[in-house]
């Protein structure tokens, strides 16, 4: 199999989606597909426009981002810590292997009735929501990440008068598991976005609140187009994080 | 003993650097070695020698007090000075941390030393200098071929100024150029450092090339575990040793003492 040049390679990407996109209005206008049930790709931009103009999309926008940052950064830091701290305490580690295991599998939107409870149908609940599933993508990434630091790292820290803990998580520990950790950080970004929506569907104001409001109108049209918001904003957020990402691994080969 | 030296030692047990006594080794329920005697003196290169799976790099790290030995003692006297470290180590692998700068990787075993920021980074050119790397002091290590690596390791090691410097078959990964221009800095890294010298290899020839004296290990045999076999002077000069006449036979003469075990090694 030849490889394709770079410029071919993204010439060829944007053929793909152009086509996908002319099929799906293509089959529209020919009736191929209901149109109650699917909109029109080129009235997208126009309702996009409408939704900008009324506020609306800045005001959705802004209240999801919000639970997005908050449920990222608490479950970012706490996966990092819980897992960080599991990978060097062996102790610590035994303690909780059991509990782990066992809330593991619980998917986030199934905290949802203990959120309500926990905290009533308010922006704290969401980021709740969304931490749960940032945490345990960075409990595990980390903690893996940390145990396959090579030990000889740790000699040497020794051999050079960095015994205490400190130093050496200071020094060896997040320093050597730092390309693993960053991206346990990158899924949990992605992972955010998927559990805000739906962590806005019981009716928690934002991007969720807003597609769940249009599907019952049946304004697909708006649908699609917080859907590409969503695509938009995570390509946006991604994207800095490997600019922030690469400058701290620059030491990488 | 075979004293023939041609660098009077002094024999004042006070002065010694390092003293071990009946040091055994091993790892769970087999002992691998034992009663290693060893005494080094200020300056001293002392080079480790014997078949490979003896012990010689558990030997050295329990010198150090990296492992604690089965039986026995080892003593490090501690210096007064708040500034260096009474001992340090270059190992095998040259293991920079490869998220630090050369410079960064240098000033390791200076960090928490009474040492201003200022001083740090100047007693971190200083050994670089001397290995000749300090213009690849802003370097990222994976920049460095193998032979600079093991360099930095060592500049590393001199940086906390160690009174004894253990060296764990330092050369034994790099190619023989490499190697054999290594073992050449080292001796004249000697006259430029105060640091007393241990140093591990399965090669005897550099072992000659380079110590005052050679500890032999050996007669491991099943359930015997190996022991010193003899502790060597090298009565050698210290420039040109490989030219010198009486190399061949002092490296024949270790040969012989480590005896069958490496004989047994040869195809």
């Amino acid at each position: 199999m030849s490889r394709l040049s770079r410029p071919r390679r993204l010439l060829i990407s944007a053929l793909g989606l152009a086509g996908f996109i002319a099929l799906w209005e293509v089959s529209l206008r020919a009736g191929l597909l209901p149109g109650n049930l699917v909109p029109l790709p080129s009235t997208i931009p126009g309702v996009f426009w409408a939704e900008i103009a009324d506020g609306i999309w800045f005001e959705v926008v802004r209240s999801s981002l919000s639970h997005y940052a908050v449920g990222v950064a608490i479950g970012s830091l706490l996966g990092i810590t819980v897992g960080v701290g599991a990978a060097l305490v062996p102790t610590f580690n035994a303690l909780h292997a059991w509990l782990a295991r066992l809330l593991r599998p619980i998917p986030p939107l199934a905290w949802i009735p203990f959120a309500i409870i926990w905290f009533g149908v308010n922006p704290t609940a969401a980021a709740f929501i969304i931490s749960i599933g940032v945490f345990w993508i960075n409990y595990f990434t980390s903690y893996s990440a940390v145990r396959s630091v090579d030990p000889g790292y740790d000699e040497v820290a020794i051999a050079f008068g960095q015994q205490r803990f400190v130093d050496r998580l200071a020094k060896v520990s997040l320093p050597a598991a730092a390309p693993g950790i960053l991206g346990g950080l990158r899924a949990g970004l992605g992972q955010g976005w998927m559990t805000v929506v739906a962590a806005e569907l019981f009716g928690i104001p934002g991007i969720g609140q807003r597609m769940m409001e249009a599907s019952g109108l049946l304004a697909t049209d708006i649908v699609v187009v917080y859907m590409l918001t969503i695509a938009g904003l995570y390509a946006l957020f991604d994207a800095l994080f490997m600019v922030v990402q690469r400058r701290m691994l620059r030491w990488q080969p | 003993m075979a004293t023939l030296s041609d660098t009077p030692l002094q024999d004042d047990a006070s002065s010694a650097v390092l003293r071990a006594q009946g040091v055994s080794l091993g790892f769970s329920g087999t002992t691998i070695l034992q009663g290693v005697d060893l005494e080094v003196q200020p300056r001293e290169f002392v080079a480790v020698v014997g078949a490979s799976g003896v012990g010689k790099s558990t030997l050295l790290r329990a010198l150090a007090g990296l492992i604690a030995p089965r039986r026995g003692e080892v003593e490090i006297p501690a210096g007064n000075s708040p500034d260096t470290r009474a001992w340090s180590m270059v190992f095998q692998a040259p293991r920079l941390f490869p998220w630090r700068r050369v410079r960064a990787n240098v000033e390791l075993g200076l960090e928490g030393l009474s040492l201003s920021r200022a001083q740090r980074r100047e007693r971190a050119l200083e050994p670089l200098a001397l290995v000749g790397l300090d213009d690849y002091a802003e370097r990222w290590p994976h920049t460095l071929s193998g032979g600079q690596q093991q360099r930095v390791g060592i500049a590393r090691a001199l940086a906390v100024r160690p009174r004894v410097l253990f060296m764990d078959e330092p050369f034994s990964a790099l190619d023989a150029i490499t190697r054999r221009r290594l073992q050449n800095e080292l001796v004249d890294l000697r006259r430029r450092s105060d640091a007393a010298i241990v140093f591990v290899t399965h090669d005897i020839e550099e072992a000659v090339l380079l110590a005052d004296r050679v500890l032999v290990l050996g007669g491991g045999k099943d359930d015997t575990p190996a022991g010193m076999r003899d502790v060597i002077d090298v009565a050698l000069p210290k420039e040109e040793r490989r030219e010198h006449p009486g190399f061949a036979e002092c490296v024949q003469r270790i040969e012989g003492l480590i005896g069958t075990s490496a004989a047994n090694d040869a195809p």
